[in-house]
């Protein structure tokens, strides 16, 4: 017990259960769905989960604090929608400032979340509920019902999501799929080997310990909204690549998605633990949910929401059951060998 | 004499290694005012949380009107008839005076009867002769009349034995004289009370007898006419002082910190003191003293009203923990486990956190070998005893914690180290280890402040004492001159 102890943390047997779980997912729709196991199947899953990992990182650092940013999906669907505008307006403006225009935008709208909370006062759970509705109310007004589609985007924008990075054997590795990959490595390696992640864990393991060892709570929460916002805005990028076609409902609810990738991941809602690739891991389970559900007629549309609703609560049930006796198993072995 | 109400008999409670009361008994009576003195953690909260249910005994029996009773939770001590007011009334706000006082009663039906319910109340309010409106709101009740209606509670659930917990701390005198008032009065109606304070001219002036304890062992108990100011402190005092290690005679350095008028309205006035290198300057008082706040303001994390802090010869404001930390201030908390330590994050990082900047890279990333030297580092110089370095905060022994928060601390260099009750709640092992600690540092040059309630810890280890009384400065104490009477008298307001 003591050897196993040592090579793995309990939060590692998480993550395996939850690869597990996802070959499980695609061996059950593979049996359920006929002609599932197509190159078209894993290309859209793999779109998809593009968009969600990018966020999910993003609202896995403000989680970690122990707050929440619910507007996520609204920031997505502002930043897809006027990003696509400009483009649509000026099709010669070079993919570089298209991609930094949506960053940019994005950022601003999360550092209105991080100003809002760290100096107002409101909790982050209604700050971000109230930005869902005030975000998406700016789209739809200044939309003026118009809708961005396709055949007004150059041709590298519409074409991006089929790009391939690179091939092995079989498999292709799209573009979209790489970046969202290397986002989740960079930014794993930022709140594990950065003061600034470090700071992140510890405010939101004991926020009042934070403040009493002063770490700079507001700057940390500001700043973590503030890259939230920014991952959302190339999110937002990568939805107007992926579709072409942005109406003013785009990306409506996709924070339903995100939490629940981040929570059935393993971040604690409670903050202070989990990692990045536990929220990918928790990306590619519900993308593949998704998208599978997507053609599995058994399953009406309406219900696909019930049953995130539903894993968010079984990952936060077993969260608190499961993995709180694993740790308490895990925290006596180290008082016994004192 | 008439037979008595209550009676603790030989009653011994032990939290882990701390014997909180040993042996002790009390005994009250129908109309009596019993007054218990005690210092901070003589045992009268424990004695206290024992008799409202909170707490159960190890040993020892109660007697209720002569019947022995157990008494398991605080719903059996209100059926027995047995309440407590504390400092802080436990008022719903945002209820009126009526539904605060009915609040705990049960068996009224489903349904409020309004009506009935606002008269009860004004029948009990007119019966202690309180004057308020049943249907005011007590929100903006002062502090005085949220006390009356917590008595006038206690009173409707047919309170017996009323336990009064330091009630006039946070009250003018004009309110203590009502609230004395209205206690004589429930004394005329044969309610038993048990009147802790640390006023003395309170206690002697509405008791009818006098309890101490100390280190959770019954004293003595007297007739309040024969106890004086000096013989109850001399009865609360007169600790052991044989097992406690003295600081060592160190040169008194440069001057290092100097607060004048340092103030903040309604919480602490006019505090003056210096701190020299090398120097332990020692906070004593009781509680409500306000010592941890002067403590707080130093570190930046209240501020002061006016006053001047100098440091090192500089005039300084400090407006946030991140500047005094930069200033070279420390502060260890009294409460560590809720805000000295992270604890589900390891011994290592625990201590590195406040100086994370000193263990990056060129690149900006956090050297983990780097920071694990220096946890090594303190765990061989403060004996942090552990499995292993990245063992979490959190599966540590309290002395074990103390000496991480310690560590955390001392890592950031400073010249001046706040400590607030360091050896609270830790084994007496650990507790000369870390008095150990203590005296090393100043001799390395460092100036302390060090706040304890434990007065001979103050005794030995502190170079001066200054003792604080509800926010007010009482008087500052050499080492040659300081004896535990003396700080004790100053601590509760008399003079020598």
């Amino acid at each position: 017990m003591n050897t196993v102890r040592r090579a793995i943390r309990p939060e590692q047997i998480r993550e395996l259960i939850l690869v597990l779980i996802i070959f499980g997912a695609i061996l059950f729709f593979g049996s359920q769905i006929e002609n599932y196991y197509q190159p078209r199947t894993f290309t859209r899953i793999a779109s998809s989960l593009a968009i969600l990992a990018v966020v999910a990182v993003g609202q896995t650092m403000v989680v970690l604090m122990r707050n929440i940013d619910l507007s996520v999906g609204s920031i997505v669907g502002f930043t897809a929608y006027f990003v696509g505008r400009a483009v649509v307006a000026n099709n010669e403006m070079s993919p570089a400032v298209v991609v930094l225009l949506a960053i940019v935008m994005g950022a601003g709208l999360g550092l209105v979340n991080g100003l809002v909370i760290a100096y107002g006062r409101v909790p982050a759970i209604i700050t971000t509920l109230g930005t869902l509705a005030i975000y998406r109310s700016i789209l739809v007004q200044f939309s003026d019902a118009q809708t961005i589609i396709t055949s007004a985007l150059p041709e590298w924008l519409v074409n991006l999501p089929q790009v391939d990075a690179f091939v092995v054997g079989e498999v292709e590795v799209k573009l979209i799929v790489l970046v969202a990959i290397v986002i989740v490595l960079i930014f794993q390696l930022v709140v594990a080997y950065l003061p600034w992640g470090r700071r992140l864990y510890a405010i939101g393991s004991n926020p009042d310990a934070a403040a009493m060892t002063g770490l700079p709570v507001r700057r940390m929460t500001i700043s973590a909204y503030t890259l939230c916002g920014a991952l959302s805005g190339l999110a937002g990028f990568l939805f107007l690549a992926r579709f072409g076609t942005i109406t003013v409902v785009a990306a409506q609810g996709l924070e339903l998605q995100v939490v629940a990738a981040v929570v059935v991941g393993g971040v604690n809602t409670f903050g202070g633990s989990g990692t990045m690739l536990g929220a990918l891991l928790g990306a590619v389970l519900i993308a593949t949910l998704e998208q599978s559900l997507l053609r599995w007629r058994v399953v009406s549309e309406f219900w696909r929401d019930a049953l995130l609703g539903l894993l968010i609560l079984l990952a936060v049930a077993t969260d608190s059951v499961v993995l709180a006796r694993l740790r308490l198993l895990w925290a006596r072995g180290e008082i016994e060998q004192l | 004499m008439t037979k008595p109400i209550l009676e603790m008999q030989h009653i011994s409670k032990r939290f882990g290694t701390t014997q909180a009361l040993a042996d002790v008994s009390l005994t009250l009576y129908p109309g009596e005012i019993h007054a218990l003195l005690g210092e901070n953690g003589a045992g009268k909260s424990t004695l206290i949380k024992i008799m409202t249910g909170i707490h159960r005994p190890d040993e020892g029996e109660i007697l209720l009107d002569g019947r022995s009773t157990l008494i398991t939770n605080p719903l059996d001590a209100q059926a027995n008839g047995i309440a407590a007011i504390h400092q802080e009334p436990m008022i719903f706000p945002d209820l009126n005076v009526a539904e605060n006082i009915f609040v705990g009663h049960r068996n009224r039906g489903g349904v409020v009867r309004w009506r009935q319910m606002y008269r009860d109340a004004a029948e009990i309010l007119a019966r202690l002769d309180i004057k308020l409106d049943v249907r005011s709101s007590a929100r903006g009740l002062t502090l005085a009349a949220q006390q009356a209606v917590e008595i006038a509670k206690a009173i409707s659930l047919d309170t017996r034995v009323l336990i009064m917990d330091e009630p006039t701390a946070s009250l003018s005198a004009h309110e203590v004289e009502q609230l004395f008032k209205l206690t004589r009065r429930l004394k005329e109606k044969g309610v038993s009370i048990l009147f802790i304070s640390h006023r003395m001219e309170e206690v002697f002036s509405i008791s009818d007898r006098v309890t101490v304890l100390r280190d959770g062992r019954f004293v003595s108990t007297h007739p309040a006419a024969e106890v004086t100011a000096e013989s109850a402190i001399r009865d609360m005092v007169g600790r052991h002082m044989d097992d406690f290690f003295a600081k060592s005679a160190t040169v008194r350095g440069d001057l290092l910190l100097s607060v004048r008028n340092f103030s903040k309205e309604n919480v602490f006035h006019d505090i003056n003191f210096d701190v020299h290198a090398g120097e332990v300057v020692g906070f004593a008082g009781l509680v409500g003293s306000r010592r941890t706040d002067v403590a707080l303001a130093l570190f930046g994390i209240e501020t002061a009203d006016s006053g001047t802090i100098t440091l090192d010869s500089q005039t300084v404001a400090i407006r946030s923990p991140q500047q005094a930390v930069k200033l070279g201030i420390a502060y260890v908390t009294e409460d560590r486990r809720q805000l000295g330590l992270t604890m589900p994050m390891s011994i290592t990082t625990n201590i590195s956190l406040p100086m994370l900047r000193r263990y990056t890279n060129r690149y900006g990333l956090v050297q983990r070998k780097e920071e694990k030297k220096t946890a090594e580092s303190f765990r061989e110089r403060l004996n942090i005893r552990a499995a292993s370095l990245e063992q979490t905060a959190g599966t540590l022994s309290g002395g074990n914690q103390q000496k991480v928060v310690l560590s955390k601390w001392l890592n950031t260099q400073p010249r001046l180290l706040i400590l607030d009750e360091p050896t609270r709640g830790i084994d007496v092992g650990a507790k000369a280890e870390v008095h150990h600690i203590i005296d090393e540092l100043a001799q390395q040059g460092m100036g302390i402040i060090m706040i304890s309630s434990d007065l001979p810890e103050v005794l030995a280890m502190s170079d001066r004492i200054v003792v604080m009384r509800e926010g007010r400065q009482m008087a500052i104490l050499d080492r040659r001159e300081a004896t535990q009477e003396r700080v004790m008298t100053a601590a509760m307001g008399q003079t020598a």
